[in-house]
């Protein structure tokens, strides 16, 4: 190693492999590691910048910070991954700790699972404050690439599917003041697209962007505020009006026999959680929307 | 001299973290003791907490280098479980990826050994066509790693004409590289003289110790799950189980060698003959049984016991993994080798320890170990 490269250190803290065969990935000849003048070195000692992979468990946690401090100051830490960043899928786990900020100071954080070594590089010069010409085809991700997921929140319901099915609850559905926020946390995202494929309205899509680097693992966050109806029965916020809408356009095109009923649904889907609970049977159902009906009468006259 | 060398938690010989105390007399290994648990992530008891549509990205996430292996065993477990038929495009493609994914782990593996024999062409070479087969799956499946092709009941990724072409120029390029690499596996090659005769595990000790995989294959045993017990459309494929005959380091990675040859035939046979039609079926409720499902995962043998009780959740998920069955053999392959020659042996087994790191409960004060029940992890222990 000549003194003018830069050491890299890679630290595996209880990852699946997947973010560290990405760094040696990058070791191929086409991703140009040496005009950066980045080697990957084998000894702390020889290193500056120390690649984090996973967040680290229990009996691992110790040693990683004995490897942070063999690195020579001033050391630069990169969390590489989204279980560097926030332990993704496994955080519930009984043998984890961390994740890897918890336990070393992090300086950037890399978000994908695993990052694509384009991403890697990219942001290993974006810190060394270098530029790498990006020419090639294969820098461009493909059209299928599953990246930073995004929201469209003209065409969201927060009916919450996407919640309910993401395998590492990397997206949450908030209520405040009349809005429903839905956000999505790129760190615990596994980028898997099953919040696409689930999506009744077509309002997520996973885009090409794969360049996620932030300085703030808090930062990398997407939220969208999605205005709700107020209760027709007790004046509390339940649903949002295009969820509604949704269903009652499934419901006509697919079940044309209960078309003459669709006024009545709709006011039934309008009830909060509560009122809902309060019918127990078709008959009070009924009352309750006759009731509902002779006020919206009444705001009429 | 008798000492003791401590390899590890964070070693240049080891490309995870493990700990391995080596007892070395006169520069020859007399034994090998290995602490695990440095990778350990509560798989298992998470799988529990999680519904067995969402396991399928935590059994992806197990090992990334086997993501395709894990993800289609756990899936053809489940569907015993939910009692669905896959329709048959559907178990092409599953095996159409899980011998892509072979290669990718092969070409890795054989990579790191022609760096740590300082071979560096074969280094680049390999590393640099290995990324033809990356791009291929980020552009076929939009990852490189964690594929995310399977899922209860097919397969979410289907082949069109295009990337069947695409798949089918990668391969020719890459039997080109598999020739390549087999020569220096020949008589006066680049790797023969330097790993040939080093870390031997005789036929015998292989059987008894339950080694798997090319570990057991190398040792002249004929034993393959695809052959042996037929998952996705290998029943209906044809193809050869190299095998070696001593035994050594040389052996065993020239079977993986050898392996990439036959999946590359596999990977075009399924494609020739890839049946039309669908490629999801529809998914009831899962029955209260249980069922066990294996299959040929690149480093061996690998199993899924799944137990249902009727809800959307899995009550228990058991994964025996192929490096867990090898590491018996460590036992054998390092007696009287130089400790100068660990890491060579040690990669000849393709040891993943993300796959096989366990959990034992030790009393800090007396140092007994003591059984838990399984439940007692969450905290909510029954009699």
């Amino acid at each position: 190693m000549t003194k003018k490269q830069i050491g890299v250190y890679r630290a595996d803290a209880s990852s699946c492999n997947g973010c560290d065969i990405e760094i040696v990935a990058t070791l191929a000849s086409r991703f140009r590691l040496d005009e950066l003048g980045v080697k990957v070195v084998t000894q702390p000692e020889e290193a500056r910048i120390l690649l984090v992979t996973g967040g680290g468990n229990m009996k691992i946690d110790n040693d990683l910070k004995k490897v942070y401090e063999r690195i020579q100051p001033p050391r630069i830490v990169v969390a590489i991954g989204s279980c560097a960043i926030s332990w993704e899928a496994f955080a519930e786990g009984y043998s984890i700790v961390g994740p890897a900020d918890e336990t070393i100071p992090v300086d950037v954080y890399v978000c994908g699972c695993p990052p694509r070594p384009q991403a890697i590089v990219a942001a290993l010069a974006k810190m060394l404050g270098k530029e790498i010409e990006e020419k090639e085809d294969f820098w461009r991700p493909p059209p299928h690439f599953r990246g930073k997921p995004d929201l469209d929140p003209e065409k969201c319901t927060a009916c919450g599917a996407c919640e309910q099915t993401c395998p590492t609850r990397a997206i949450e559905i908030s209520e405040k003041d009349g809005k429903r926020t839905v956000k999505y946390l790129f760190g615990k995202c596994s980028y898997c697209r099953t919040c696409e494929i689930v999506c009744p309205d077509d309002a997520v899509k996973l885009t090409q962007e794969y360049l996620l680097v932030f300085k703030d693992r808090k930062a990398a966050t997407f939220s969208a505020d999605i205005e709700l109806l107020r209760c027709p029965g007790c004046t509390s916020f339940s649903i949002s009006p295009r969820q509604i809408k949704r269903v009652l356009n499934t419901i006509e095109e697919n079940v044309k026999d209960y078309a003459e009923f669709l006024e009545d649904i709709e006011k039934a889907m309008g009830l909060c959680l509560n009122c809902r609970r309060k019918i127990q049977n078709v008959k009070k159902a009924k009352r309750l929307l006759f009731q509902l009906r002779a006020k919206a009468l009444e705001k009429l006259q | 001299m008798v000492e003791t060398v401590k390899i590890g938690p964070y070693h240049p010989a080891l490309f995870e973290p493990q700990v391995f105390n080596v007892t070395v007399k006169d520069g020859k290994i007399t034994n090998v003791d290995m602490e695990l648990g440095y990778v350990h992530r509560s798989i298992e008891k998470l799988m529990t907490t999680k519904t067995y549509n969402q396991n399928v990205f935590l059994a992806e996430r197990v090992c990334g280098i086997c993501s395709a292996a894990h993800s289609t065993v756990y899936c053809e477990t489940v569907e015993k479980v939910f009692d669905v038929q896959v329709h048959d495009r559907a178990r092409y493609i599953r095996t159409v990826f899980f011998e892509l994914e072979r290669l990718e782990s092969h070409y890795l593996i054989l990579a790191l050994l022609s760096h740590s024999l300082h071979e560096e062409e074969y280094f680049t070479k390999i590393l640099s066509d290995r990324e033809l087969l990356m791009d291929l799956f980020e552009h076929t499946t939009g990852n490189r790693v964690h594929y995310a092709v399977n899922k209860i009941g097919g397969v979410r990724v289907d082949l069109t004409p295009t990337t069947i072409q695409k798949m089918k120029k990668v391969t020719n390029k890459l039997r080109k590289l598999s020739n390549h690499i087999l020569q220096a596996f020949g008589d006066n090659g680049a790797f023969t003289p330097k790993i040939k005769g080093k870390g031997i595990l005789t036929k015998e000790k292989a059987l008894v110790l339950g080694a798997v995989g090319p570990t057991l294959r190398g040792s002249r045993v004929k034993s393959d799950t695809r052959k042996d017990d037929p998952y996705a459309a290998y029943g209906d494929l044809s193809f050869e189980i190299p095998v070696g005959s001593d035994g050594d380091v040389y052996d065993r990675h020239l079977v993986r060698a050898k392996e990439t040859i036959e999946s590359i035939n596999i990977i075009e046979q399924a494609l020739d003959s890839l049946p039309e039609g669908p490629i999801q079926e529809e998914v009831g409720a899962p029955l209260e049984t249980q069922a066990l499902g294996r299959v040929e995962a690149p480093r061996g043998e690998l199993i899924y016991f799944i137990k249902s009780d009727g809800t959307d959740v899995p009550e228990r998920v058991k994964i025996r993994t192929p490096s867990f069955a090898n590491n018996y053999s460590y036992t054998e392959i390092f007696l009287n080798q130089e400790l100068t020659d660990f890491q060579l042996i040690l990669e000849s087994t393709d040891p993943c320890f993300s796959c096989t790191d366990r959990l034992t409960i030790v009393d800090q004060e007396t140092g007994k170990k003591k059984l838990l029940l399984f439940s007692a992890l969450d905290g909510r222990e029954t009699k």
